[in-house]
Order: C-alpha cells, then structure tokens, then sequence
C-alpha cells in the first residue's frame, strides 16, 4: 500500500488506528505486526512469504549466534565451546550470504524488472541487526512477535528509515500512544503528504515532459531546468515518505531517526550526504567504512574505504551501470572535496576556514553539481545519459524544440520557487515555532484535505525509492 | 436565537481540549471534503459493491470477467460489439448516424483475422458495395462520391480540430499546427472523460469549457480523433468500444460537417508493451481493429497512423520515443506527414 494513496489515507490509516487504541498494551505489538503485514501484502502479495521466511531465519539465527553465554554454561568443555565459536561464525557468514544473495539476486541478476516491495530496506536493517548480535553489541531477542515488529512495521517497512535495533527495542516493549502523539503524528504527517503529493508529483511533471520531448531535441537551458525538476521531485518525494514514517512511528509512541537534514542547503557535496538519506549512510559508515578502517589509515586508505563505500552505495541503488556511475562519480567529487576543503581548513584565514568565508559560492557549487549527479541516478540508458549530459553542457543537437523552457518556466516557475523555499529550513521554523497554534491546526487539515483531493482527482504516484 | 446557538457551539468549541483540536478539525475538513467533492462515494461504494472498491472518481472499473471472450473468439466479439453500439444509439438523430449496424458487421467480416494494419488502406470498394441496401434513411446526398486519399499542404489543417490525449498534446507542442489548428487535447484524457472534463481554455475567458461545449460553439471541416491509451488499465475492450462509439457519435452530431478522421491509437514500443501492465500492442491491435469498424468511409475514415511510427513488429520504434509512449519531438513530423499524405478533399 502506498501512503499517498485513497486506500492508506481514508480505510487503513483511520481503520488501524481506531483498532490499535482500542486494544489492551500487551496486544498492541501482534496488532501493529498484523496490520503492517496486511499493509504489505495489500496489492502485491507475491513476495509477503519472502518476507516473512526472513524474519523467522534471522530470528533463528541470531537465537544461536546470541547464545553464547548459554553455550559457555552448557559446555564446560573449553574444546566443544570452540566448535561453537566456529559454528557461531559460519551461521553468521552463511546469514549474510543469504540475506546478501537475496538482494543481489533480486537487483542484479534479474535486473531489477520484479523487486520485491522494500527488499532493500528490510534486508539492511535485518543486516544491522544480524551484525550488532553477532558484535555483541545488543542482546538476541528472544521475542519473535517483538523482532518481526521491528522490520515489519509498516511506517517503515517499505522505504525507511533504516532503524537500529537498540533505537526501537525498549519503544517496542512499552510505549504510550497520547491523544497529543496522535495529533502531532499526524501533523507530522500531513507534512510528508504534501511535500510528496503537492510538491514532489507536481514538479515531476516537468520531468515527464521532458521524457515525451525526448533529450535530442532539449535546450541546454531545459535540460538545465529538468535536472532542477528532478532533484526536487526525488527529494520532496523521499523525505515526503520519511517524513510521514516518522509521523505514523510517533503517533503510536515510536522515535524513528530523522533521514533529512536540508540537504540542498549543503555546502559541499561530502555533506550534502551527510544531511541526505542519513540512515542509509549511517549503516554504510557503521557496517562498511568503519570496519574497513575508515579515516584512521591515512589518506589512501580513506579513499579506498570510501571508493567501496560509494561504489556499494550505487549497487544499492540497482544493478544498472548508471548508479555505479553515479556512486563512482560522487567518490570523485568528494575525494578532490577532501583535498581542497582539507587544505583550507589547515590553512585558515583570520582563524577560519576560506570555504567557510565564502559562504554562499560553496553552495551554488553544491547547486550546481548536485542536479548533474542526479542525472546519473536518474537516467538508466548510458546512451540517453550521454545525450542528456550533452545537452547540459551546450553539444550542438540537429533539432531544437525553440523556446521549450520559456514554456517549462511559464508552467512550472512557480512550483520550482515553492520548492525551493521548502528546501530551506524556514519552513521547518515556522512548523516548529506554531505547532500548537489555531492557524497552524487551520492550515494543516486543509492541507491533508487538498491533498486527498488531488489524489482523488490524479490518482496517486508510487514512492520514486519503492523501486530500490 | 440565533446568537444562542453560536454562543453554545462557541462554548462546546472552547472546551475541546488543546491535544484533541487537530483531529477535531481533520475530521470536519473531511466532512466538508468529501461532501463537497462528492467523495463519499469513497466509502460507500465499497458498501454497494459488496467489498470492491470501485473508485468511480478516479475512473477505474473493476474489470469485467469477459474479457478474455473478446480475445478468444473474434467474430463473435464483433457481434456483440455491433449490439452494444446499436444499444447506445437509440437516442442519436437518424440521420447522422454515421455507425450502422450492417456497415460494421460488413467490416468485421472481411477484416476478422487480418492484422489490422498490414494492409491499411480502409477497403473502401467493398464497404460502398454494401451501402445501397442496408441504408434506413434515405439522406438526400446530390452524387455519389468515391472519396480517396490524397496528398495536401499544411494549410489543410487550419480548419481542423485534434482532439486526443498526451500523444496530441506532443502534435500541439512539437509540431508547427500549433499556430494554425486547434487543439482539444490534454494529458491522461480517456473517453470516458472526454465531455466532462474541463480542457478546453477560452481566449480572454477565465476558466475551461469541456471538449463538447467547445464543439457546440465552434464548426470544424476536419476532425482528428486519437484516444485509447490512457483508458488499457481500466473496462474491457469492449466497454472502451462502446464508449468510443458513443464519442464518435457525439462529434458526428456536434460537427455535422465535419470530415471526421479516426486515427488508431498509437502503439507503444516493445520494451514498453513487455513492461507487464495494461498497456500492450496486442491490447491496442485489437482495439484499433474495433475502431477501424467504426469507419464509414464517407465521412467517417480510420488511419492507421501506426504505419509511419513502428517497425515491422508493429511495436512503436524505439529511436522515436523517450518513455515508450511518447513521440519524441522531433519525430512528431511523421505524424504529421502521415496525416498530409492521408487526407480526404470533399468534392
């Protein structure tokens, strides 16, 4: 079920809520655990049994790799306790491979055509899970309906946030659902909807028009305005969909982490990812870089720990070339980013940082380049990817569409200056400074209204990150 | 009296606590949402239907079980087709009935297995053989006329009206009609919206009137006519055939002079029509085929516009288009030029 869907907003949103604040607290974890599968298998059924198969192995497995005080009680026997080390380590090697396999079977070797919904983002989080145990770092739950809780609950089931187990555990055992979490959820959530449906949909129809007209005959000033249009589209659409999970977690009690930070208010791109899917960063840095040795090696190995790190970025994002391309091509920028911004840093200015002083230039060097890596990420065709990029950067097509982005400005201007605005925190401010008062109460619920009706009238858009 | 009761609303108002207003008003936005948008229909349509959600704003009908009937047995989907079409036109003034049930059936029989548009060229002779006898009304036409395809100049189109989806939209936008015809068309139309849906802008007007009010207030000579891409996800074949016959019908009444050109909808290239939704080639032929039998071929012609966009598979050509469905623009001239080698001049 998509959010930002007639179904979800009007039956399963009011529906599951009446049921799950009606039900007695021991009940509450097997109601939401059965709603999100009811969720999950509402429309596409198929892959419901994978999931589920998923959460009993891993539960099984981290049972026994979890074990080991038992095992050193049971066997006194220094000898037997080794095998168990080994073994210990063999289901942990043969869990990752699955669960690893899973996903490259899924993106890799079947190209992406079926995905099963959110395959992605559980398998990440069961990983998370798998190798905190395996490090000792939290305990093996024992309690099954408790584990599938965690990856299944549907606010984040599909696309995120990325949740650590230790960040929802003691949530999961107690939690209070307030008629003020309940209002504010929503508030929260009505945000998501309409960045996703006001903002994100609406932009991305300058995108569509660009692929009816076909890049060959773009001006370099279209293709300009479209990378614009896309990375508006991609970002109001995916914090659109974070923002409503966190909504829905903090309706019934939950904190889930917060996946944007302003990312187009960047001042470089190395941070620009550090404010963009924050939770799918952390993991890379928690599970990949990190271990790799991270920054600690000097500065070769730090380029090469983040070379795996931004190549597995773009294997995560699809099997097609282009998103390895991207994930190379952001390597790039921020490994030279490294050295330039390093550099200033060491050799400050009046006591501070040059690139700090410049203040506004970095950030139009982050406008600037950001929307061109998103044409990487965008457009899966390597040929129509080199016709687009062409386009940008003035190559001299046979045909143009004269005045094609007086039109695309004529219809979309204003849509691109609300977009933007929304890219700054202002209006993050402004939401935080009112909450509680009457206008802003006024505001919102016309706004989930006027959502629900352009849906009614439009028909809902699936999540642009429900295909990774 | 009244200041009573705005006093004691007023009063229930103010002792809704602070943590429960938001929901309070959630729920009578939705109230006069819904009510003012007509979307209750939402929640009892479910109620009606027995569980199925029919989402009748959006356009989407449960498809029927038959479906499969159309495909399976051809000649007797023609048949039914003919019955449905007759059964909507009851209402339709003799003489402008441009659809006769003999013309059709004549059709369908001597196409019924051919692919409809390897020999695209609407059989006129054998359609003109069959007119003398089935014809009710005697129309009073002053000489037979044997009308065939002719080559014209981009002046043809000044007096023409293109009626259609995203894919006339692309003509309006990348082609140089943009100037000179005049454009009904607007992105994701169906037949099913096509006279209730407000796209038709007025110059100096605020506001847009529906396709059918802008055919009532203005006269075309030409009509072009392509719809049916947007319509695959939802009814059945037969359902879109109806309807479209219906739409044909009302054009033919609003536009009574009018040459009405019926152009088959635009396949889709093959990566698009294996993408495993509704939209495929084998859905569009077949559909094409039921609206070439709408044809008469007097004032009613169908082009088979496929022919200057796909390869010899019959799927769109993949170099033309972006997102599979589209043409890019600077092949929308073949479209055009496909039109200009097709057109038919009234004596």
């Amino acid at each position: 079920m998509v959010f930002s869907s007639i179904e979800f907003l009007l039956y399963f949103l009011p529906i599951f809520f009446i049921i799950y604040a009606l039900v007695p607290n021991r009940l509450k974890n097997l109601v939401l655990l059965v709603g999100s599968l009811i969720f999950y298998a509402y429309g596409e059924s198929r892959f419901l049994l994978l999931l589920v198969v998923s959460v009993l192995v891993n539960y099984m497995a981290a049972r026994f790799i979890g074990a080991e005080n038992y095992y050193k009680e049971k066997y006194k026997d220094e000898e037997k306790y080794d095998t168990y080390l080994e073994w210990r380590k063999g289901v942990m090697l043969f869990i990752v491979t699955i669960n690893v396999g899973i996903l490259l079977l899924f993106k890799v070797v079947m190209g992406g055509e079926t995905l099963p919904l959110g395959v992605s983002f559980y398998t990440f989080q069961i990983l998370s899970y798998m190798i905190d145990v395996y490090r000792r770092d939290i305990p093996a739950e024992t309690s099954l309906l408790k584990l599938g809780t965690y990856i299944a609950m549907f606010p984040q089931l599909v696309s995120g946030p990325i949740v650590n187990y230790d960040e929802v555990s003691e949530t999961l055992n107690s939690r209070k659902m307030t008629w003020k979490s309940v209002q504010n959820g929503l508030k929260v959530f009505t945000l998501g909807l309409a960045s996703k449906v006001l903002i994100a949909d609406r932009v991305g129809f300058l995108w569509n028009d660009i692929q009816m007209q076909g890049y060959e005959s773009m001006s370099t000033a279209l293709a300009w305005l479209g990378a614009i249009a896309f990375s508006f589209k991609i970002y109001f659409d995916f914090y659109g969909y974070s923002l409503m999970a966190i909504g829905l977690g903090s309706m019934m009690g939950f904190k889930l982490p917060e996946n944007f930070r302003n990312p187009y208010m960047a001042d470089s791109v190395r941070d620009f990812y550090r404010r963009w899917h924050i939770t799918l960063s952390r993991w890379f840095c928690n599970y990949v870089y990190i271990p790799l040795g991270g920054s600690r090696n000097g500065e070769f190995c730090t380029i090469r720990n983040l070379l795996v790190v931004w190549a597995l970025t773009g294997l995560w994002h699809g099997g097609n070339g282009n998103f390895l391309l991207w994930g190379i091509m952001l390597w790039a920028v921020i490994v030279v980013e490294r050295q330039v911004i390093g550099f200033l840093d060491r050799h400050p200015i009046n006591g501070e940082s040059l690139w700090k002083q410049l203040n506004l230039i970095p950030r139009l060097y982050v406008w600037a380049i950001i929307p061109v890596t998103w044409m990487f990420f965008a457009i899966t065709d390597i040929e129509q990817l080199k016709i687009y990029v062409g386009r940008m950067f003035g190559s001299t097509p046979e045909y143009v569409v004269a005045g094609d982005w007086r039109n695309a400005l004529a219809t979309y201007g204003s849509l691109l200056v609300v977009a933007a605005l929304a890219s700054t925190p202002i209006l993050k401010r402004i939401y935080h400074r009112w909450r509680d008062h009457m206008v802003m109460n006024v505001v919102l619920a016309a706004l989930f209204w006027i959502c629900v009706w352009r849906i009614m009238v439009e028909g809902n858009n699936p999540f642009m990150y429900f295909k990774f | 009296m009244f200041k009573k009761i705005l006093l004691k609303i007023y009063h229930k108002w103010k002792s809704i606590p602070e943590d429960r207003i938001f929901l309070v008003l959630l729920v009578i936005f939705g109230c006069v949402c819904l009510t003012v948008t007509g979307g209750w229909h939402v929640y009892t349509d479910p109620v009606k239907e027995g569980g199925g959600m029919v989402l009748a704003k959006l356009g989407i009908e449960l498809p029927e079980i038959s479906l499969p009937k159309w495909e399976l047995q051809k000649p007797d989907g023609d048949e039914e087709l003919v019955a449905d079409a007759g059964k909507k036109e009851p209402e339709a003034s003799s003489e402008d009935v441009s659809v006769s049930e003999s013309d059709i059936s004549d059709v369908s029989d001597n196409e019924s297995g051919q692919d409809p548009w390897l020999n695209p060229e609407p059989v006129p002779d054998s359609k003109l053989e069959s007119e003398p006898e089935p014809e009710p009304e005697p129309e009073p036409e002053p000489e037979p006329w044997v009308p065939v395809f002719e080559t014209v100049g981009d002046e043809y189109f000044d007096d023409a009206v293109f009626i259609g989806d995203s894919r006339t939209v692309g003509m309006y936008q990348y082609s140089s009609l943009k100037e000179t015809s005049t454009f009904y068309a607007s992105v994701g139309l169906s037949v099913h919206k096509l006279f209730t849906a407000k796209i038709v802008e007025v110059p100096g007007q605020n506001g847009k009137i529906t396709v059918e009010q802008a055919l009532s207030e203005n006269q075309f000579s030409k009509v072009y006519f392509m719809i049916g891409i947007n319509e695959m996800g939802t009814g059945t074949v037969e359902s879109f055939l109806a309807k479209y016959a219906e739409s044909v019908q009302r054009i033919r009444e609003l536009q009574p002079d009018a040459i009405i050109y019926l152009q088959g909808i635009m396949q889709v290239s093959e990566k698009r029509s294996a993408k495993g939704d509704h939209i495929t080639n084998e859905g569009i032929a077949i559909r094409n085929e039921g609206i070439k039998a709408l044809a008469d071929d007097e004032t009613v012609f169908y082009l088979e516009i496929n022919e200057a966009v796909c390869d010899e598979n019959g799927a769109l050509c993949a170099e033309y288009t972006g997102d599979g469905v589209h043409l890019k623009a600077q092949y929308v001239d073949l479209w055009k030029e496909y039109l200009k080698n097709h057109a038919i001049i009234k004596p």
